[in-house]
């Protein structure tokens, strides 16, 4: 059924890009800007911390979910879904453009992106006043685990984008926070159930509890090792079923959007 | 996925669908053959537009079978995208030339031909280099029924493609189309301009009540029904439908004396409308009569 082609796929690439490329440009001369900007007038008033650093994750992870909320917007526009849908290119050709550009091209293209606007901004700083803060280093660890925290969590908001007409980064936000308060509340309400006899009017006293563990030696042994569980399964949970499991929902929901 | 190789029309059986619990159409029947213009008439809200839009997979079917040239039109496969243009009432252009659009879109279309886009936009007289929205709405449906007819897709679905369109144009828009007709090719045009298509669509398929009620070539109306106008009120149960005229009733009878007259697709939708049975009587369902092909 052919049901994927690299062929169709970049050519699904280079529409997007055309219909994109003057607002990515006007975006990256924004932000290059107010980078050099925040950079001179920095190092003017001798501050010389970690700028880059803190000026690059909230391009990574803002930008990038607000991109991510916006990529799936011609779905949702009376006339442009027409287009959209009738393109010749199956679900997942549609799916997988979108998926690579915010994803890791995103991750990649503002990585590269910052480093250059980053030297540049250095380069003028160090000619102007002879030094400048340090610079931006995209191979250091932190980065590169940022960008690969990125790629997991965009995942979200490519649901969101799917699924969501409007403000889809606002509302992808919102259940996001929702769904953290639900968290929440069953957390408690298992703890209550599990901790209830320790309950000191509405609140919970634990102290006799872990003496008692701790009196005898189990603390350690009960908690150590369901501890570590806890940590692995959250980590394999974030790490190798998040994203899947958002890339498949909204690659889904593609695949069954009517107009 | 249903692939259903053989296939190189339009069938559709049983179809069901509905936007609420209401079914805007139960156990729909339809046959399209290539080398066609059909014209899809039907009241407002008989559900026109959203015929072309399950047959080119942009809405799903609750129930029944619907296959378009040999694929399932709700799983849009690329390869069956290739073969549909579907030019909808509400369209985007956008912000680009009419030459971008050409090298951006035209590669999606195995089959696109980049001498017939030139000569198209040239009888359509479009500017090449204009941005297309610059243009005019009128200007932009004759950009993208340039376009759709370029790709040479066996497969053209039309909503209501003459809406906006000035005198010069449309009567460019029915010789352009005459002349796109392959034998392949089957064109689907949806239409409340019926002036407009006179002499284009043949058969005619008019959609009444969820259901496809006349579906019949012009040769078949032109040998069953019978026109005149004549100055007296009409009476008698051999008057199908009338109408008054300038100079006169334009009366539709059963055509029983052989001779042949020229009906236009107003008076034969308002015939078909009234008098659904009576129709259904005289008429011999169109695939029996033609063997399969209209």
């Amino acid at each position: 059924m052919n049901k994927f082609s690299i062929r169709r796929l970049g050519l699904l690439l280079r529409r997007d890009f055309s219909a994109g490329y003057k607002s990515v440009f006007i975006a990256m001369a924004a932000v290059g800007g107010f980078v050099i900007l925040v950079s001179v007038v920095s190092a003017f008033g001798r501050e010389l911390g970690p700028v880059h650093k803190q000026m690059y994750f909230p391009l990574l992870f803002i930008g990038g979910y607000i991109v991510t909320s916006l990529t799936f917007k011609e779905l949702h526009l009376n006339g442009q879904s027409v287009l959209y849908l009738t393109l010749p290119g199956s679900s997942l050709e549609k799916y997988l453009s979108k998926l690579v550009v915010t994803s890791a091209g995103y991750a990649f293209g503002s990585l590269f992106f910052y480093t250059a606007v980053s030297s540049a901004a250095e380069g003028i700083n160090r000619l102007i006043f002879g030094y400048g803060h340090p610079f931006f280093n995209p191979f250091e660890r932190f980065t590169l685990i940022a960008i690969a925290v990125y790629l997991v969590t965009q995942a979200v908001f490519l649901v969101g984008s799917v699924y969501f007409r409007k403000l889809a980064f606002i509302k992808t936000n919102l259940y996001l926070w929702l769904f953290g308060i639900v968290v929440v509340i069953l957390v408690a309400v298992t703890g209550w159930f599990i901790f209830r006899d320790y309950a000191v009017g509405s609140r919970i006293d634990l102290e006799p509890y872990f003496q008692r563990l701790g009196d005898s030696g189990q603390l350690q042994a009960i908690l150590g090792p369901m501890a570590e569980k806890f940590w692995q399964v959250g980590k394999g949970l974030f790490w190798g079923v998040m994203a899947p499991v958002c890339w498949v929902i909204s690659y889904l929901r593609l695949r069954e959007t009517e107009v | 996925m249903a692939e259903i190789a053989t296939e190189t029309g339009i069938e559709i059986k049983n179809l069901s669908f509905g936007y609420t619990k209401e079914r805007l159409f139960s156990d729909l029947d339809l046959t399209l053959r290539g080398g066609n213009i059909y014209g899809l008439l039907g009241k407002n809200g008989a559900g026109k537009t959203s015929l072309l839009k399950l047959i080119c997979g942009l809405r799903f079917p609750d129930a029944g079978a619907c296959s378009v040239l040999g694929w399932e039109p709700q799983a849009r496969p690329a390869t069956l995208l290739e073969d549909i243009y579907f030019l909808p009432e509400e369209f985007h252009t956008p912000p680009i030339s009419a030459e971008l659009y050409r090298q951006i879109y035209a590669p999606f279309y195995p089959r696109f031909s980049e001498e017939g886009f030139r000569e198209y936009l040239q009888e359509f007289d479009l500017p090449p280099k204009k941005r297309l929205s610059e243009l005019s709405y009128g200007q932009k449906k004759k950009f993208l029924l340039a376009f759709g007819l370029s790709t040479r897709c066996r497969l053209v679905l039309l909503d209501e493609p003459t809406n906006g369109l000035d005198i010069p144009s449309k009567s460019q828009f029915r010789k352009l189309l005459a002349r796109a007709g392959e034998e392949d090719r089957i064109i689907l045009i949806s239409t409340h301009q019926v002036r407009d298509m006179e002499n284009l669509i043949d058969p005619i398929i008019i959609l009444d009540e969820g259901k496809i009620i006349f579906q019949q070539p012009m040769y078949e109306v032109t040998r069953c029904l019978h026109v005149e106008v004549q100055m007296e009120q009409p009476s008698g149960d051999g008057v199908l439908y009338s109408e008054k005229a300038l100079g006169g009733y334009v009366v539709v009878r059963k055509n029983e004396s052989g001779e042949e007259t020229q009906l236009d697709l107003e008076t034969l939708f308002n015939t078909v409308i009234t008098n659904r049975d009576r129709i259904g009587e005289l008429f011999v369902p169109e695939e029996t009569s033609t063997g399969g092909a209209a």
